[in-house]
C-alpha cells in the first residue's frame, strides 16, 4: 500500500533515487553493434571466397590479405557474442525474460553460432547468426515500446537487419 | 532531517530490491554510531546518491567502507571508504515493492 503511494508521488512529483548499482550506471545499450558484427562476419566470409577463388595461394599477398579478413573475422564474431552478453546481462531484467522465454535460448544460439564462425567458414551460419541477433535486436526494441524495421543494409553484404522506428 | 528515495538498481539484492522505496535519517546516529551491517544511503562525488550496507566504520578517521551484496557491486572496493560527512542517513524503513512475492 505505501509502495504503491509513493509509486504514484514518485511518478508525479519524481523521488530521488539511491544507485546501488553493480557496475557503472552508463545506462547505454544499443544492438547495433552486434548487428554490424554479425554483418562484417558475413563480409569477411564472402572476402576470402573471392580472394581464394582469385588469386595464387602461394602469393604473399593472398596470405597477407587472408590473414586480415579470418583476424576481423575472428574478432567481429567475438564483439557480436560481447555486445549481446552484456545486454542480455545487464539490460535485461527477470521481467522482460519472463515477457520473451525464447530469450535465454536466443542468447545461447547466438554465443554458439558465434563460436562457429569463428571455428569455421560457413556463411550459412554466419547468416543465421545475423538473423538470431536481429531478432534479439527486435526483443530489445520492444523492451522500449520502440517499433521496429526491417530493411536491407545498404552495403555489402546487403543482407537484412533490424532497425529501431526513433 | 528524513530523506525518501527510491532504490535502483540490483547490487544490495535480495536485501533492497530495484524500486523499493527508503527513508533515510542522520537521527540514529546520535544514539549510536554508524556500525557494520547498517544500509546508509551517502553521496558520492562519482556516483551521486548511492545506498550500500557498511562493512566497518573506522571512527578515529571517519572513514566509512561500504559494500553491496553482489559481486559485481561498486562499492569500497572501487572508489575506496567514504566519510562520515558525505553520509545522508542510515535506512530506518524500508518499502518493499513487492513483499508478498518474497521469500
Amino acid at each position: 500500500m505505501f509502495h504503491e503511494l509513493l509509486s504514484k508521488i514518485d511518478q508525479t512529483l519524481g523521488i530521488r533515487h539511491a544507485r546501488a548499482h553493480c557496475d557503472i550506471p552508463c545506462g547505454i545499450y544499443d544492438p547495433h553493434q552486434a548487428q554490424v558484427a554479425a554483418l562484417t562476419v558475413i563480409r569477411m566470409i564472402d572476402l576470402m571466397n573471392d580472394l581464394s577463388n582469385s588469386q595464387k595461394m602461394e602469393t604473399l599477398d593472398y596470405h597477407n590479405s587472408m590473414s586480415r579478413y579470418i583476424a576481423v573475422k575472428e574478432e567481429h564474431a567475438e564483439l557480436v557474442k560481447r555486445e549481446v552478453r552484456v545486454i542480455f546481462g545487464d539490460y535485461m531484467k527477470k521481467e522482460q525474460v519472463d515477457k520473451y522465454p525464447e530469450l535465454p535460448t536466443l542468447v545461447h544460439h547466438i554465443l554458439q553460432l558465434g563460436s562457429k564462425c569463428r571455428q569455421t567458414t560457413s556463411r550459412d551460419a554466419a547468416l543465421e547468426l545475423l538473423g538470431k541477433v536481429n531478432r534479439f535486436a527486435e526483443i530489445f526494441w520492444e523492451t522500449k515500446g520502440i517499433p521496429t524495421k526491417k530493411v536491407k543494409a545498404p552495403y555489402k553484404p546487403g543482407e537484412e537487419i533490424v532497425y529501431p522506428l526513433l | 532531517m528524513f530523506s525518501l528515495l527510491k532504490v535502483e538498481g540490483n547490487s544490495l539484492e535480495p536485501i533492497v530490491l530495484e524500486g523499493d522505496f527508503v527513508i533515510a535519517s542522520k537521527i540514529p546516529f546520535l544514539i549510536r554510531p554508524v556500525r557494520a551491517g547498517d544500509l546508509i544511503v551517502f553521496q558520492h562525488v562519482l556516483y551521486k546518491t548511492m545506498i550500500k550496507q557498511v562493512e566497518r566504520y573506522e571512527p578515529e578517521t571517519g572513514d566509512i567502507y561500504v559494500t553491496g551484496t553482489h559481486s559485481g557491486s561498486i562499492d569500497s572496493r572501487i572508489f575506496g571508504p567514504i566519510r562520515m560527512r558525505d553520509v545522508v542517513g542510515k535506512v530506518i524503513w524500508h518499502i518493499q515493492r513487492n513483499p508478498k512475492k518474497r521469500v
